[in-house]
């Protein structure tokens, strides 16, 4: 039985990096989608970046298929519940909620700074009960601190941006 | 306007939830099946939307430059990375520092483009965030 009670880890250098540069992807996946936005609505923006994504996605799998078919399929692990594979609609349901609060006195800097609020809130709420059988995982005094800075300056940079 | 901060702030947890459900997916299968999964639902769900109040050829579309119609295939790294990171880093760190990686290079991006900000402020912000990534790295 592996220990599932909790997980207290310091993260790995490969993993910090692949998180920043993914968040650095995000900055132009956004600043690709918001250009598509202003062309046309940000539904369309959001549709068709979900359907673009689909077929790159699929080609992909595919071509991972085609790679190791022949290979031993891997051990079953546990049953997939059917939510498993819902995590679309919460990501589509976002796209929604922020083009229309956006475009409210909140404005985009209200609501990035409320949605950065949201993430992070539920998030520490997951890793402290563990959620979606994922392990709970207690943060560090580190982690939290670092939360703390990167929240703080995130914050900063948003409101610069807002405030100009 | 009690209302639309709830909704701006339901709209932060609903990412978190996504990639929670993505990454359970992730362990299950492969980062990139979670993916794939996460941008076919995606699409069926904003299709029905668009079937009930939008256009599926707005005007304007035909227009957009290319760059604006390759979001996509940066979604699916960007979900499928996500969806690894999860189950390593934890649901807190994986948002923390992808939200700092967004920023930093947010910052680069506005400073390349000229952008009128304030540009103290952005600093400020990149400091306490590279401070935030050197302290998740310490014992």
């Amino acid at each position: 039985m592996p220990d599932t009670s909790s997980r207290i880890a310091r993260p790995r250098l490969i993993e910090i990096i692949a998180a920043l540069a993914t968040g650095g992807l995000l900055t132009l996946m956004v600043l690709s989608n918001s250009m598509m936005a202003a062309h046309t609505t940000p539904l369309f923006s959001s549709l068709t970046a979900h359907g673009v994504g689909s077929v790159v996605a699929g080609i992909a799998l595919w071509g991972v298929w085609l790679l190791r078919r022949g290979q031993a399929e891997p051990i079953a692990k546990r049953h997939i519940p059917l939510w498993a594979y819902l995590g679309g609609i919460s990501g589509a349901l976002t796209v929604i909620i922020t083009s229309s609060t956006a475009n409210s006195a909140l404005a985009l800097t209200g609501t990035l700074a409320l949605g950065l609020a949201g993430q992070v809130v539920l998030a520490l709420i997951f890793d402290v009960f563990g959620a979606m059988g994922i392990e709970r995982r207690l943060p560090r005094k580190n982690d939290l601190i670092a939360l703390a800075a990167i929240i703080a300056g995130t914050i900063l940079i948003i409101f610069a941006r807002g405030a100009s | 306007m009690a209302l639309i901060i709830l909704l701006a702030f339901g709209a932060g947890m609903l990412i978190t939830l996504s990639r929670q459900i993505n990454g359970r997916l992730a362990i299950e299968t492969s980062a990139l099946q979670s993916s794939f999964w996460n941008h076919l639902v995606g699409f069926a769900a904003l299709a029905i939307v668009t079937m009930v109040a939008g256009s599926f050829w707005p005007e304007g579309a035909g227009g957009a430059p290319w760059f604006a119609w390759i979001g996509g295939i940066m979604g699916v790294a960007f979900v499928g990375l996500g969806s690894w990171l999860i189950p390593r880093l934890g649901a807190a760190m994986t948002g923390a520092l992808l939200v700092a990686g967004q920023m930093l290079t947010g910052v680069v991006l506005d400073l390349a483009r000229g952008q009128n900000t304030i540009i103290w402020m952005q600093i400020g912000g990149v400091i306490l965030i590279l401070l935030g990534v050197f302290i998740s790295r310490k014992k």
